[in-house]
């Protein structure tokens, strides 16, 4: 059991408490700023290129705000135009086609100049 | 070939004992062995042994074998540890339970406890072993900055920058740090001990392990002029048991602190980020931080390093190496270490009892913490930007088991809800939180 007398009770009231409550506010405000200054990023990254179209005289509505656009849509745009240009397709069309192939004659694989001919011819 | 291994076998048997004879004669250790001291009596005037003298150093040789023998030194306590160690990696290999840490972890504790005669630089605690070695890497807090290194090269930060509210959540679990401190400090632990037991609840083992390298490393000096306890061994091992122990702590707080709706929450798809973003996150994240808490910068210059190897795409080779092969060898060499760290005689202590007990409350009360903010932040939240509470128990760093808890239990409650994206968010602004957090501790400690 632990013994009560020994316990730093000055300590733990008065240092202790103190580390505690000034340490997680300190880690809480860290992480609100960081939060905070990447709430900004985007829209500052938003106006500068705003800013740069306005320069070249371009309509800056191209870049509405990134703010409104998901990974999800962007998965899904890219791999539509993946498969566009790469000609791909989800349904097949059940046409089957066929080509034919001619092939030019070679002796290599002709059957005229097998070794099994004269014995076939015999029986 | 009967006759072969006869022949053989008398053969084996005649070395061994003229083997015996000459350990015998000639103690391998004559000062450290206590055991050793007691049995062996060195014979003087050697020239003329009688048979009956050679017959009595044979049993004694074999006597003196059996004293350095792990069965002749063995204690309870070294039992029950080889128990642990064996749990370890059969809830590694059969439950699948963060197996590329504890598999190393286990072995490093029968390693680390397989009895021995001390002084022949076998232990962990013996100068010069070669474990002895390797733990220099975790004493020195060497390991820790580099698994950061690597953590930082496989995380993808963008659900974090793309809802940036959400690392609240990650700053909110962090008080499982602060008041396991002061838990800590109630049972009597040194400020720098408890400070360095606290961090257990950031469920972050390289932070502990780095924290408690500094603080609680057994030389350091208390101002009443004691020496601190060194608990890197009982800490690590606390962290580490209890992050592959997420998903069995977790869902049940979860399921306690949400309701079955809430559970049910569908939260808006995170928003593309762009490259520009994901490199200055990085950069801005280490200034931030870097500024506010100096003393975490190990760790966290090595994150965001890593982090900016990865995003920047012109080091491809060195982030590989960073997230594959460097954070492995660091890994084995921390696992098997810091199990080998776990040696009866300094390990099974009431303080390790203690410090498992507190590590627990102190999971706990992260994963409540986060639980109940995302809660709090649902109040101002209206409409599609609403939270699903669950999310917020992966604010416990512990990447990325936590997220995948949430995950698991989000399907639970709607089988086509997927969390994981979200919940990554506030688990990697856990692990920059718990940092901070340790920073501030080790500031205000050290």
């Amino acid at each position: 059991m632990m013994n009560l007398a020994e316990i730093n009770w000055h300590y733990l009231l008065n240092d202790g408490l103190v580390i505690t409550l000034v340490g997680y506010l300190i880690v809480f405000m860290a992480l609100v700023l960081l939060a905070f200054v990447f709430n900004a990023v985007p829209k500052l990254l938003d106006f500068q290129k705003r800013r740069y179209l306005r320069k070249r005289g371009k309509e800056a509505t191209l870049l509405a705000s990134t703010e409104d656009l998901s990974g999800e849509g962007n998965a899904a745009i890219g791999t539509a135009i993946f498969m566009f240009f790469n000609e791909m397709h989800d349904e097949e069309d059940t046409i089957i086609t066929i080509r034919k192939i001619s092939k030019s004659y070679s002796p290599w694989s002709s059957k005229i100049y097998g070794i099994t001919r004269g014995l076939n011819r015999r029986f | 070939m009967r006759k072969l291994f006869t022949v053989i076998g008398i053969i084996a048997i005649l070395s061994l004992v003229r083997l015996s004879f000459v350990s015998a004669d000639h103690p391998a250790s004559e000062s450290e062995n206590e055991l050793a001291k007691k049995e062996i009596t060195i014979e003087e005037g050697t020239d003329n042994l009688s048979e009956a003298k050679k017959s009595n150093g044979a049993l004694k040789g074999i006597k003196n074998f059996f004293s350095y023998t792990g069965f002749a030194n063995a204690t309870l306590g070294h039992i029950a540890m080889l128990i642990v160690g064996l749990f370890f990696i059969i809830i590694a290999i059969e439950y699948n339970y963060e197996p590329l840490l504890l598999i190393p972890i286990g072995t490093g504790i029968i390693i680390g406890n397989i009895p021995f005669v001390p002084g022949f630089q076998i232990g962990i605690y013996e100068d010069g072993s070669v474990l002895n070695y390797l733990y220099y890497g975790v004493v020195k807090g060497i390991y820790p900055p580099l698994i950061f290194l690597g953590i930082g090269a496989m995380t993808d930060f963008s659900s974090l920058i793309s809802n940036p509210r959400l690392m609240l959540l990650g700053a909110a679990a962090q008080v499982g740090i602060f008041l396991t401190f002061l838990g800590a400090l109630m049972l009597g632990f040194a400020p720098p001990e408890a400070g360095a037991i606290g961090i257990i609840g950031g469920a972050d083992g390289p932070t502990a392990i780095f924290i408690s390298s500094r603080l609680a490393n057994g030389i350091n000096i208390l101002p009443d002029g004691t020496t601190v306890k060194n608990l890197i061994g009982p800490i690590a091992i606390a962290a580490y048991s209890y992050m592959a122990l997420v998903p069995v702590i977790q869902p049940p707080i979860m399921r306690l602190l949400t309701s079955k709706n809430e559970r049910k929450i569908r939260m808006k798809p995170p928003r593309a980020v762009s490259k520009t973003e994901k490199i200055l996150f990085p950069i801005i994240g280490l200034l931030l931080t870097g500024f506010i808490s100096p003393n975490a910068l190990p760790l966290l210059g090595m994150l965001f390093f890593g982090n900016l190897l990865k995003e920047s795409t012109r080091t491809n080779r060195l982030a590989e190496t960073a997230k594959n092969s460097l954070i492995d060898i660091v890994t084995i060499l921390l696992g098997i270490t810091v199990g080998a760290s776990t040696q009866a005689d300094v390990f099974l202590t009431p303080d390790s009892l203690l410090i498992f007990a507190l590590g627990a409350l102190s999971f706990m009360i992260a994963t409540a913490g986060g639980l109940i903010f995302a809660r709090f932040m649902n109040l101002f939240l209206k409409g599609k930007n609403k939270l699903n509470p669950l999310i917020g128990a992966a604010g416990v760093s512990a990447v990325p088991d936590s997220a995948r808890v949430v995950q698991h239990e989000g399907l639970k409650a709607d089988s086509t809800n997927h969390l994981l994206m979200h919940a990554m968010a506030p688990n990697v602004s856990g692990v920059i939180g718990s940092a901070v957090a340790a920073g501030i501790l080790l500031s205000f400690l050290l």
